[in-house]
């Protein structure tokens, strides 16, 4: 099958099951709401409907791309980490205590702070990779478990050192604004994030295709035994590729706080988006380039329902409801409906079966 | 009188353009053994597919006693009594036999299963069609050859007067193959007709009472019994004079490359799968391995090739001792290894063809600088071994999942030629590959041999490790109990007595043999 046709055949399956999805929530607000085409037209045209929410829908986009990014480096080694959220926090973290510093006055908090999160999280990402390696440590628990260690960890430093006395305890002071990242466009949260983010594609991409570590990463994921086989040192790939993930959940830690998003610290400020790179990569077949338009259209969707849930009646957990109806059409390999009857009618067998001789 | 079963002109283009079967006719006398062979892609399996409903036929006409029956369904043909077993057997594996036989037609009490009728009326089945097997057992339990009988019950139990068999031996070993030739017979004795499509032409002359010839889509030939010699068979398939004979390494003095000494293995279970070996493999030659499945011989080619730990002992090669360094370094030192299983070891199913290929050369300048790939060179790298093993595929892009095992093992086997190695570890080169692809793969292993390789060869064929192998040894448990420093007067008959145990050469002409 040649890429092109594998893309088409994708980006097909993918909008299919986005209208499918689509048609669920059109029937739960139907019955939720009172005013149901008002109603679903926030949901569907709310993200455009202003400046500010447009750069709302592309810097979400931007995070979820990055997310997504974390995830696929993993899964492409086929391995089960689960830590992004934790790196963002740590991330974060360090980002904030960087820009709030008397470091922050300066512009050298920005790439600093990006570099400091990215060294924090890779550190996270790495002790459960090694830890499997050496420990035979199952990469999903010591994942999922570290990420609560490190939200805690992230409170209480954010509670003892650099909360503010004015917001109590639940937000440092707003940084500098040389430590915050510069808007492309005015009045809106387009900012440095986006190309951080473009830019982390750019080089996951080279990493994956153009490098030896890449081939020996996805030889790994495609067949571990086949790896050791050929002499790869798997354990190697397995502990840097979850080091490098957990380098770009934590720069997403500084994109977070140093965004002009938010442009401070606050409790708990990531507010689950990470878990949400699990479907960008999914959705993405863990290919980098693939991710962006992913992160673009669910983010779309995202932002649409949060609209949703301010501006009318629905609550914007449907989202969640599409999320899951996407995950499963796109993760089960469906094909379209009706070509197996359509194939009988027409006197063929299923075109979808490969001849075999 | 009437055939039993006729296709007449069977048609069949797939959807993707391949025309598979082109106007192939087929007759099957009452209660005979008939074998279709062909290479792979010659058609058979869509052939037989056609006669189990699963595919249809563009054009032709299938009789069945002289009746035109119309197959939409394998539930048609069931019901038409057919039955087909294929390769991948479709059990449920915490099932016991009785249940997996009687599945979706199981015998009722009220709304229950009734296990004890369903038990007895399985075993009856299996001691009238001399098919032994433990009723009660689960099936994930068995070993392969008893969960093929139990596919065989299952088709019995639908009451299939016509058995399909789909390359029944390919996963067999040579005792179950001779179990299974006894089963068909007896299935024939009592009116039950096997259509049989095989590989390895030995056993399809000696278990067929017709063999029909598929070549590139065309039915080419009918042969009985009594006509069929393999060299004739062999031509028909492949089109041409096919050699399946290998010269041996010319007489002389060779080096010694590679010192395997009181090795020890350990299995899965702890247990030890090889104790105490030792050996001296030489350059320029081929020594062969015989052994029944699970004597030990996958686990000294996994130690070997740095997949399992060695327990006691050590392995040098070419002067370096390679006992315990990791996978790469052993490659370094001069090892290449054809894997027993191309798909779960020898390849990357979803990587490209070009990327298994380069998978054991990331080290070389050749292709990767600076650690960056040079993607090039690694095509053309890949180019040219796809035309020198004349591997047919759409590109070196093409993942390698798609290709047919022949293809795939021609991938695995020029990979691992292609680095000249000094020691060449070969399982099972030619299991489930066509004619024409296991004289290439022979050929190229006898010109390895002549370039000073030393190559350990085990196979579950007999007649492939007497055609190629110089020298041969014979592991009983994890243990040499027999060793032929020349190979040429051996017979099957006498490895076997060896292989089962029965007899152990005393130990000095053991020796002599190792050296």
């Amino acid at each position: 099958m040649t890429n092109g046709k594998l893309i088409f055949d994708e980006t097909r399956r993918i909008l299919f099951a986005a209208a499918v999805a689509l048609l669920m929530a059109l029937v739960i607000i139907f019955i939720a709401s009172k005013t149901p085409f008002e109603t679903f037209n926030t949901f569907i045209a709310g993200p455009l409907s202003s400046k500010r929410t447009i750069g709302n829908w592309i810097d979400d986009s931007a995070k979820l791309a990055l997310a997504g990014l974390a995830f696929s480096l993993v899964f492409q080694a086929r391995q089960f980490a689960l830590g992004v959220q934790g790196q963002v926090y740590a991330g974060g973290t360090i980002a904030a205590a960087i820009a709030l510093s008397p470091l922050g006055m300066s512009w050298v908090s920005i790439p600093l702070g990006a570099l400091a999160a990215m060294l924090a999280g890779a550190f996270l990402g790495f002790i459960p990779g090694y830890a499997k390696a050496k420990l035979n440590a199952n990469e999903i628990v010591s994942s999922l478990m570290l990420n609560y260690i490190a939200y805690d960890f992230a409170n209480l430093i954010l509670r003892l050192y650099l909360a503010s006395a004015k917001t109590g305890l639940t937000a440092s002071e707003a940084f500098p604004r040389s430590a915050v990242y510069p808007a492309f466009v005015q009045h809106t949260r387009i900012d440095l994030g986006v190309i951080l983010a473009l830019g982390s594609v750019a080089i996951v991409w080279f990493l994956l295709y153009r490098t030896a570590w890449g081939l020996r990463l996805r030889l790994t994921g495609h067949n571990a035994r086949f790896a050791a086989y050929s002499g790869i040192r798997s354990n190697f790939i397995m502990v840097s590729a979850m080091t490098a993930s957990g380098a770009i959940g934590g720069l997403l830690g500084a994109l977070y706080v140093q965004g002009q998003g938010f442009g401070k610290i606050v409790v708990g400020f990531e507010g689950g988006l990470s878990f949400e790179g699990i479907l960008i990569a999914i959705v993405a077949r863990n290919r980098p380039l693939a991710i962006p338009f992913v992160a673009l259209g669910y983010g779309y969707l995202r932002q649409g329902a949060a609209l949703m849930g301010y501006r009318t009646d629905v609550p914007a957990e449907v989202i969640g409801i599409v999320q899951g109806i996407v995950i499963l059409l796109v993760a089960s390999s469906f094909t379209l409906p009706g070509r197996a009857f359509l194939n009988r009618i027409m006197g063929g067998t299923a075109a979808a079966r490969a001849p075999s001789t | 009188m009437t055939p039993f079963l006729q296709a007449i002109g069977i048609d069949k283009t797939y959807p993707g353009g391949v025309h598979a079967n082109k106007s192939v006719d087929l007759t099957v006398s009452h209660s005979e053994v008939h074998a279709i062979v062909g290479e792979n892609g010659a058609g058979k399996s869509t052939l037989m597919k056609i006669l189990f409903g699963v595919e249809q036929p563009n054009a032709g006409e299938i009789r069945l006693d002289g009746t035109p029956i119309h197959l939409p369904s394998p539930r048609a043909a069931i019901a038409a009594g057919i039955g087909m077993v294929f390769q991948h057997f479709s059990l449920v594996p915490s099932f016991t036999v009785a249940e997996n036989v009687v599945l979706g037609v199981e015998p009722r009490s009220g709304l229950r299963l009734d296990r004890k009728r369903a038990a007895e009326t399985v075993q009856a089945l299996a001691d009238r069609f001399r098919l032994p097997v433990d009723v009660e057992a689960p099936v994930e339990r068995l070993p392969v050859g008893q969960q093929q009988r139990v596919e065989i019950l299952k088709a019995l139990y639908r009451d299939a007067k016509l058995l399909i068999l789909d390359e029944p031996t390919a996963v067999l070993a040579p005792q179950e193959v001779v179990e299974l030739f006894a089963a068909i017979r007896s299935l024939t004795e009592q009116g039950r007709t096997i259509l049989f499509i095989a590989h390895k032409l030995p056993e399809v002359i000696e278990i067929s009472d017709t063999i029909s010839v598929m070549r590139a889509g065309h039915m080419v030939g009918r042969v009985p019994k009594a006509e069929a010699t393999e060299a004739g068979l062999a031509r028909m398939m492949v089109g041409r004079d096919v050699a399946l004979k290998v010269t041996r390494a010319k007489p002389g003095e060779r080096k010694h490359l590679c010192r395997i000494s009181g090795l020890t293995i350990k299995n899965d279970r702890g247990l030890d799968a090889i104790s105490g070996m030792d050996i001296v493999l030489r350059a320029g030659e081929i020594v062969g391995i015989a052994a029944v499945e699970g004597n030990g011989q996958s686990e000294l080619f996994d130690a070997i090739g740095g997949l399992r730990p060695v327990e006691k002992g050590s392995v040098e090669l070419g002067g370096v001792d390679i006992t315990a360094v990791p996978v790469d370094q052993r490659r370094d030192a001069g090892m290449a290894h054809i894997p027993e299983d191309r798909i779960a070891t020898g390849s990357a199913g979803g990587a490209t063809v070009a990327e298994n290929f380069v998978a054991t050369e990331l080290e070389d300048e050749r292709f990767v600088r600076h650690g960056l790939l040079d993607l090039g060179a690694i095509r053309a790298h890949a180019v040219k071994l796809i035309d020198h093993f004349s591997v047919r595929v759409n590109g070196p892009d093409a993942a390698i999942g798609t290709l047919s095992g022949g293809n795939m093992q021609k991938v695995v086997v020029a990979r691992e030629l292609s680095s000249n190695p000094k020691l060449l570890l070969v399982s099972h080169p030619t299991r489930g590959v066509d004619l024409g692809a296991t004289e290439f793969i022979w050929q190229r292993l006898a010109v390895a041999r002549d370039a000073g390789s030393a190559i350990l060869l085990t196979s579950a064929d007999l007649s492939e490790l007497l055609s190629l192998s110089d020298r041969m040894i014979v592991l009983y448990r994890g243990r040499i109990v027999a060793a032929f420093a020349d190979t040429t007067e051996l017979t099957p008959e006498t490895l076997g007595s060896y292989m089962l145990g029965f007899a152990e050469q005393p130990e000095n002409e053991r020796r002599a043999a190792l050296a």
